[in-house]
């Protein structure tokens, strides 16, 4: 079943096409990876998909919601959460004030509540900081609960990252490049992140990333961009087979010829 | 928990509700409410002269007023050259119904806690209307147009005759259960509703702070994009960021007119704006007690170079005027040495001192 939905997207900046016409299908309960060389349009239609670009021409459909005019934290509570390529955080703060910040639409109490801060507003709040225990066990962030962002290191800030989009309790994730600069070991960490994500918590990925060897391990779908087109898609074997998508990664053979 | 619930020094919580705590042992709640309640009662033991009481009624207000700049420039990054005319709103509501209804009218004179709450919610009502262009400005811009905000508040009250042109417009003397405040105890009883009101909006503050209402002031200042994609809305958060210090800026304003029993516009200046803005860092921005030490640490120490100043003015020539410059020379320098060595403000102080005593006799 699709739960996400781009149909005939073009963003363009200018003169500058960064997507155009892109068709594209997210089904539910997959891990779908996006790839293409530098500059290929991947964060842009990761951008488009969580509301920072709206697209110049075409539609994205979120089941039967419109997602192509809405700011992103509309689609945020609709329950695309979004994990950013730099890292986002909120630096001067600790992990646990990070993840509870992403509770923010799960603390329905009102200005009034927070004021006396008694019953229902306490109460709320211990339950979300038992949501957020539940994802800092989840992403084994324990050793680093009450430590502030900034004084992390990188891999465990894009751990952090990951952790705080899942607080968000999302149905559909956006990974973007969680795997760029770490290590074998961080790496390793982070794909068996990715599939209990999956596996465990019932939640569609969208993976944007450079690591084509796990890419092609990890994922049920891949879609490949060149240049803001999708040049192939599919199951992972057939899309390492496609002569487009070799081309576009190696270049074509006449010219290694010549 | 551990079975000391006074010097506890490690995190021995077993549930939630228990990390929500403010105090977390028994000293520190014991040493908070000691020290309200001595500020509750010395005035009733010393008698200070009405120009000391006016000094402390005045920090009083200014910590209202930082309270609400604290907010924020503090915690949700926006920085507000206009925040003596928020309270100047709050201030020039009440006399505005002067006004109109008369400075002795009942509703003035007897009803004044719904006019100083009234004149909270204009306050934050022109706070949130000023704090618009944060939807689409950032740092010094927006900076730059909080500073028109300023400029148009004093324009509009010195060319408008309803306002008496910025000259003195008269408030009447407050009722209370024992009748008319007399002129020998009106320090003394706006000492008392000052108190009460910062003591009430410190604690709200605090239980805000603690609740997604602050969460989100933070998380728009460090990271609007993320704040965003979190599922706040950025430019929301940034007019409710200006809307609440509007509010405390009303009340405060509100105090002030009643207390000085007037209202004239040389109160709401951008001199007084910067000014604010200085106890802010000197306090520490971010930092809710740092807007407590901020006014007490500038007012007093304009107080002590007052005094010296009166005392050169003796000494040396009366053509050498020292006396004028000395005011605006320890301000400036004083300003000048926290952002250079303790940009983070007396908070910071309080901090160490605490932390120091509570790991005492150990070094870390």
């Amino acid at each position: 079943m699709d739960s996400l939905k781009v149909d005939d997207v073009t963003l363009s900046f200018g003169g500058l096409q960064a997507l155009s016409h892109v068709n594209l299908a997210i089904e539910e309960g997959l891990i779908t990876s996006i790839i293409g060389p530098n500059g290929a349009g991947k964060t842009s239609l990761l951008n488009c998909i969580s509301g920072f670009y709206h697209p110049t021409h075409g539609e994205i459909l979120y089941g039967e919601r419109r997602l192509t005019s809405a700011s992103p934290h509309r689609i945020s509570s609709l329950g695309i959460a979004r994990a950013f390529q730099n890292i986002e955080l909120f630096s001067g703060l600790s992990v646990l004030d990070n993840l509870m910040l992403a509770r923010h639409r799960h603390l329905k109490y009102s200005i009034f509540h927070a004021l006396f801060y008694w019953g229902k507003t306490s109460r709320l709040e211990a339950e979300n900081r038992g949501y957020v225990e539940d994802v800092i066990d989840f992403m084994e962030l324990e050793p680093h609960r009450k430590k502030t962002v900034g004084s992390l290191s990188y891999g465990i800030q894009k751990r952090v990252e990951v952790a705080r989009a899942l607080t968000l309790g999302p149905k559909l994730l956006l990974l973007d490049e969680p795997m760029a600069g770490m290590n074998i070991q961080e790496k390793e960490d982070m794909v068996r992140f990715v599939i209990d994500i999956q596996k465990e918590r019932n939640i569609t990925v969208v993976l944007v990333e450079h690591d084509l060897g796990v890419v092609m391990d990890i994922s049920d779908r891949v879609y490949v961009f060149d240049f803001g087109e999708l040049i192939g898609g599919g199951r992972p074997d057939a899309v390492a087979a496609d002569p487009k998508v070799i081309e576009a990664y190696i270049g074509e053979e006449e010219r290694n010829e010549a | 928990m551990s079975a000391n619930r006074w010097l506890a020094t490690g995190n021995f919580f077993a549930t939630y509700k228990e990390e929500q705590r403010i105090f977390l042992t028994h000293l520190d709640r014991a040493v908070f409410v000691l020290f309200i309640a001595v500020l509750f009662t010395w005035p009733i033991f010393f008698e200070l002269s009405n120009k000391y009481m006016l000094v402390i009624n005045n920090i009083l207000i200014a910590m209202v007023a930082i309270i609400g700049l604290n907010l924020v420039t503090g915690f949700a990054g926006l920085i507000s050259i206009g925040h003596a005319a928020f309270v100047g709103v709050g201030a020039y509501t009440l006399a505005s119904i002067c006004q109109v209804i008369g400075y002795d009218h009942v509703a003035v004179t007897h009803a004044w806690p719904a006019m100083i709450l009234l004149c909270g919610i204009v306050g934050a009502a022109f706070g949130a209307f000023a704090g618009l262009p944060a939807l689409r400005l950032k740092h010094l811009y927006l900076a730059i147009a909080t500073l028109s905000f300023q400029m148009i508040f004093e324009w509009v009250i010195h060319h408008t005759s309803f306002f008496n042109q910025g000259q003195t417009i008269f408030v009447g003397r407050v009722y209370w259960f024992t009748g008319q405040v007399g002129r020998s105890e009106h320090y003394f009883f706006w000492y008392y509703v000052c108190l009460v009101t910062l003591v009430l909006l410190g604690l709200s503050v605090r239980n805000l702070l603690r609740s997604r209402y602050g969460r989100c002031l933070v998380a728009v200042r460090d990271n609007d994009r993320a704040a965003d994609a979190m599922g706040m809305s950025p430019g929301f958060t940034k007019v409710y960021a200006f809307g609440l210090a509007g509010f405390l800026a009303g009340i405060a304003g509100g105090l002030h007119a009643y207390m000085y029993r007037g209202v004239g516009i040389e109160s709401f200046t951008l001199h007084q704006s910067i000014q604010y803005l200085a106890m802010a860092i000197v306090g520490g921005l971010g930092t809710l007690n740092g807007s407590f030490w901020g006014p007490a640490a500038i007012k007093l120490l304009d107080l002590q170079v007052e005094n010296l100043a009166e005392l050169a003015g003796k000494v040396l020539t009366s053509h050498l005027s020292l006396a004028t410059a000395l005011r605006p020379l320890t301000f400036g320098l004083v300003i000048v040495l926290f952002l250079m060595f303790e940009p983070r403000g007396i908070a910071n102080w309080w901090r160490i001192v605490k932390s120091y005593f509570k790991l005492w006799p150990f070094r870390y």
